[in-house]
């Protein structure tokens, strides 16, 4: 066991791993982050996607061990206090049915507006098709993504 | 009745577990743990097809940390499971006749404890030739998956006179179609946790789309009593009929009872794909007889599905399929019959459209084709062969409740693509490679289970504290957002704010039996249960009010959570006081039942499982495609889906349905298929077994409704969830022909196999002009 820290949602944590532990394991078994959902374990689905020093990983290919001294966001911590617009624009455009590829989509969503407040519909496929969903076709999540500049907008 | 009367229905209500959803903090089976709990794994067969001539797990046992090894000899009850035939073993005994079949299974302190002990347990086999044709494996000389032969059903249909009828026929259209092994690939893997709770009851916490069939089929296998298996099984990430039939639960259950300890079980990726159900693969011979006028005649369809290992849903899939494969056209000489086969290809069972996408694509084909042939309008030829209420089905039963056919085709020309696609077929000056093409096609679907099975929703009505009701439904929301549509109904119905109700799905101690979670049946059975339910409550709190006011039941009216006199709105009380006078009386809140028995056809259809259906819901689906010619790839640019669901219960729920169904239907038109090779499966993740990502759909998938009002339905409601994935495959592939001049006979129409069929189109061309 080897004893990592690494800020988790905005706090010091640590935890003792296992060389070969993987990421998404820790944070689920070990530190309760059980939005992050396991769903084909080679990176192929982005259903486990975090934000890794803002940067958006699948991690289920990451070793735990990799983490030390970094900065890890989930849904969790997005939605600590209240829900992002992001979050919101998904409730009105009912971007779920089953919900299991939510979190991995809100986060992979989460890091392009970061990076590009401002979307093209096509750079909004593009950003979430390393995502996948089975059951909406992803019309609601593409849409809820596209809004949230203009609801933002419209708060101001 | 007019829709605007109604709060709730017919409108837009936000799903009602959304805000979870989007804050993550819902919690799957798969988010649970338990204290104490130890990992269990499954060891699968090593051949796809093999005797066992031993299984030693000593060495396994005596692995520290490994808490318990169980095989065949550890199955307490009935070593079988399965919906209809229960002949696949929980854990294999002397044969294995699939790559998935479990023959071992570890508990162990960690998953990796678990992991190495399976590599402990010594198998001895003895291979056997693999049956991995289906066409071959109904020959006489052919090795045998089960003692007694490997067809599993045979169904036939026979109404008219065939054969005079294609004498008669001016056209006659025969070929033979092929439809791929579509994967399921919901994003919740097969994955559970079980353990004993209070009362020593079994408790199983694992997706599935039937808590109280599988609680009876576990209680086969596990020799218990059913009251001490508690099942829950919702929330579930995805199931579209992979979770109808039981999938790790009887092995949870055996290693929990083994064990004494909580037991915690999560599929791979790859183990859930060699494993659990596919969609069958099928070969459908089709001769279609047409006269001039194009007016159909008579239709002979063969259909061989492999079914892989183990009946699970075959049998009924097959018969579904051979019910649905005429299409919604009227047709008084058939003879469709169908060949549900057993091979060593993994197994398939139930998928949403359960066979009628198969053959949906064939005979929507063949009308294309007649269409052409005859130069009749395709819409026309349709709308001319269309049935209509007060018509006989193919199979021979009546048609009384609603028939959308004509509704759904005339709704075509509604579509804005169907109105815009001259201008989006203009020809490609720039890239004259890429040739687009516009097609479309019609299906149907049959709600429920059909004659013969038991068919009923079941639904419980709890009056709580703060005025508010608790809807207990044993049907799953895996996705559909029944669970919504309930709250919308039993808030309508209630006459309270739809915050006032709380909606528990799929769990054998706290909800209703209302039959699988299938068949297009959720939202048409359980609705009808929860208004049944409703009424009694309606009329519950009316009685305690009429006594509270001292007043007739009769002079008393519902409205917004209070029961007040009907000429005296002011005099009113709270549904809060009326919970509060029901506890201070009798110190418990009233509970009402709602049962409703699915209205059945007028026949019934002989060596079959639930045939034939007695309410449909019919959808026509629209493409507009992109065929590259140098690589074969097509693009679907845009769809739309024209849908007769009755009356609509939540419109944003219907256009999901209608956007993910064509969006999944593209993806077993274009590129979905199992790839298995003498059993062994070659596409295991999404690496190799594509599905449809955000970059593959459409830029517009359009979902117009035209109304067919059902009278027997929930609010004059239809389910929709399948057939708006029935058609897509047809209307691209018939696009594809719009586009290209090919005709496609099988299915996934991958860029390969367009890029094969236009080189051997091309050489054709070259060797006539030469």
């Amino acid at each position: 066991m080897k004893k990592i820290s690494f800020i988790l949602n905005g706090e010091k944590r640590n935890a003792y791993v296992e060389p070969n532990d993987l990421l998404v394991d820790v944070l689920r078994e070990k530190l309760g982050m059980h939005s992050i959902k396991y769903a084909c374990g080679r990176g192929d689905c982005g259903a486990c996607t975090i934000l890794l020093n803002g940067k958006g990983v699948r991690s289920c290919i990451i070793l735990a061990i990799e983490v030390d001294g970094q900065e890890i966001l989930t849904l969790e911590g997005l939605s600590e206090n209240k829900l992002t617009s992001l979050q919101e624009s998904f409730i009105d455009h009912s971007s779920f049915q089953c919900g299991f590829c939510a979190p991995g989509m809100i986060m992979s969503a989460t890091e392009l507006l970061n990076k590009n407040p401002n979307p093209t519909e096509e750079e909004v496929k593009e950003g979430l098709s390393g995502n996948l969903c089975r059951c909406t076709g992803y019309t609601p999540i593409i849409e809820a993504v596209l809004d949230v500049e203009k609801k933002d907008v419209d708060k101001k | 009745m007019i829709m605007e009367d109604f709060k709730y229905i017919g409108k837009s209500v936000p799903r009602i577990d959304a805000a979870d959803k989007a804050s993550g903090k819902i919690k799957y089976m798969s988010d649970l743990n338990f204290p104490g709990m130890l990992f269990g794994k499954i060891l699968r067969a090593k051949y796809p097809h093999a005797l066992i001539k031993k299984i030693d797990t000593s060495q396994a046992k005596a692995l520290p940390g490994v808490v318990a090894v169980v095989t065949w000899e550890d199955v307490p009850g009935l070593n079988g499971f399965g919906i209809v035939t229960p002949d696949q073993p929980v854990l294999c005994k002397d044969k294995v006749r699939y790559i998935g079949d479990a023959v071992a299974a570890i508990a162990a302190e960690t998953k990796e404890l678990a992991e190495k002990a399976l590599t402990l347990i010594d198998v001895e086999y003895e291979p056997l030739p693999v049956v991995d044709d289906p066409i071959k494996a109904i020959q006489s000389d052919s090795p045998k998956v089960h003692d007694d032969g490997n067809i599993h059903l045979h169904t036939k249909v026979v109404r008219g006179d065939v054969r005079k009828a294609f004498e008669e026929a001016d056209l006659v259209i025969e070929h033979i179609y092929c439809t791929g092994e579509q994967e399921h690939a919901f994003l919740e893997i097969e994955t559970g946790i079980a353990r004993i709770e209070e009362d020593d009851i079994l408790t199983i916490y694992a997706g599935s789309q039937y808590p109280q069939r599988d609680q009876m089929q576990l209680s086969r296998c596990l020799a218990l009593n059913p009251c001490k298996i508690r099942v829950v099984s919702y929330p579930v990430g995805g199931a579209f009929g992979g979770k109808d039939e039981l999938t790790i639960q009887p092995i949870l259950g055996l290693l929990v009872l083994k064990t004494k300890r909580p037991v915690k079980m999560v599929m791979t990726r790859e183990e859930s794909v060699i494993s659990y159900w596919k969609r069958h693969p099928m070969i459908m011979k089709y001769k279609t007889g047409v006269k001039k006028d194009g007016t159909l005649v008579a239709n002979k369809v063969i259909i061989y599905a492999d079914t892989g290992a183990y009946a699970s849903l075959g049998g009924p899939v097959v018969n579904l399929a051979i019910e649905h494969a005429c299409g919604p056209y009227k047709l008084s000489n058939v003879d469709i019959e169908g060949y549900c086969i057993y091979t060593n290809n993994g197994v398939s069972g139930a998928f949403r459209g359960f066979g009628v996408p198969e053959t949906a694509f064939a005979i929507e084909t063949q009308m294309d084709i007649i269409a052409e042939k005859l130069g009749i309008n395709p819409i026309e030829l349709r709308k001319k062969n269309a049935l209509q209420k007060g018509d006989i089905a193919p199979v021979g039963n009546k048609l009384t409740t609603s028939v959308g056919t004509v509704a759904v085709l005339d709704g075509i020309s509604k579509t804005k693509l169907w109105k815009e696609r001259e201008k989006y077929l203009v020809k490609n000056t720039k890239k004259p490679w890429i040739k687009r093409g516009f097609g479309f096609a019609l299906t149907y679907q049959g709600t429920g289970l059909g004659v013969g099975l038991p068919d009923y929703g079941g639904a419980i009505l709890r009056f709580c504290e703060n005025g508010g009701f608790e809807v207990g439904v044993g049907l799953v929301d895996y996705g559909q957002g029944i669970g919504t549509s309930y709250a919308q109904i039993a808030a309508e119905m209630m006459k309270c704010p739809i915050d006032k109700i709380k909606v528990v799905l799929g769990d054998t101690a706290l909800t209703a039996d209302s039959g699988p979670t299938s068949a297009s049946r959720g939202l048409y059975l359980g609705g009808k249960a929860t208004i049944i339910a409703a009424e009694k409550m309606m009329t519950v709190l009316k009685e305690k009010t009429s006594e509270m006011l001292k007043v007739s039941v009769d002079n008393l009216d519902a409205e917004n959570g209070y029961i007040c006199m009907k000429n005296q709105p002011e005099k009113k009380i709270s549904y809060e006081e009326i919970a509060a006078q029901f506890m201070k009386e009798t110190d418990h809140l009233p509970e009402t039942e709602g049962y409703f028995l699915m209205p059945l056809a007028d026949m019934k259809v002989e060596n079959a499982f639930g045939l034939p259906h007695h309410i449909f819901a019919f959808s026509a689906h629209l493409a507009l495609v992109e065929v590259n010619t140098l690589t074969g790839q097509t693009k679907v640019l845009k769809g739309a889906e024209v849908i007769d669901a009755g009356d609509v219960i939540n419109r944003q729920g219907l256009e999901a349905q209608s956007e993910g169904g064509f969006v999944m239907g593209m993806g077993y038109g274009l590129f979905e298929n199992m790839i298995i090779e003498k059993g062994i499966f070659k596409t295991t993740n999404f690496s190799t077994y594509i599905i449809p990502s955000a970059e593959d759909i459409p830029s517009d998938i359009e979902t117009v409704t035209v109304t067919d009002p059902e009278e027997t339905g929930p609010y004059r409601a239809k389910g929709v969830a399948e057939t708006v994935m029935c058609a897509t495959a047809p209307a691209i592939t018939n696009a594809i022909y719009n586009a290209v001049g090919l005709r496609i006979f099988k299915l996934p129409a991958t860029s390969e196999l367009v890029y094969t069929l236009l080189e051997k189109k091309e050489e054709k061309c070259n060797e006539s002009t030469n």
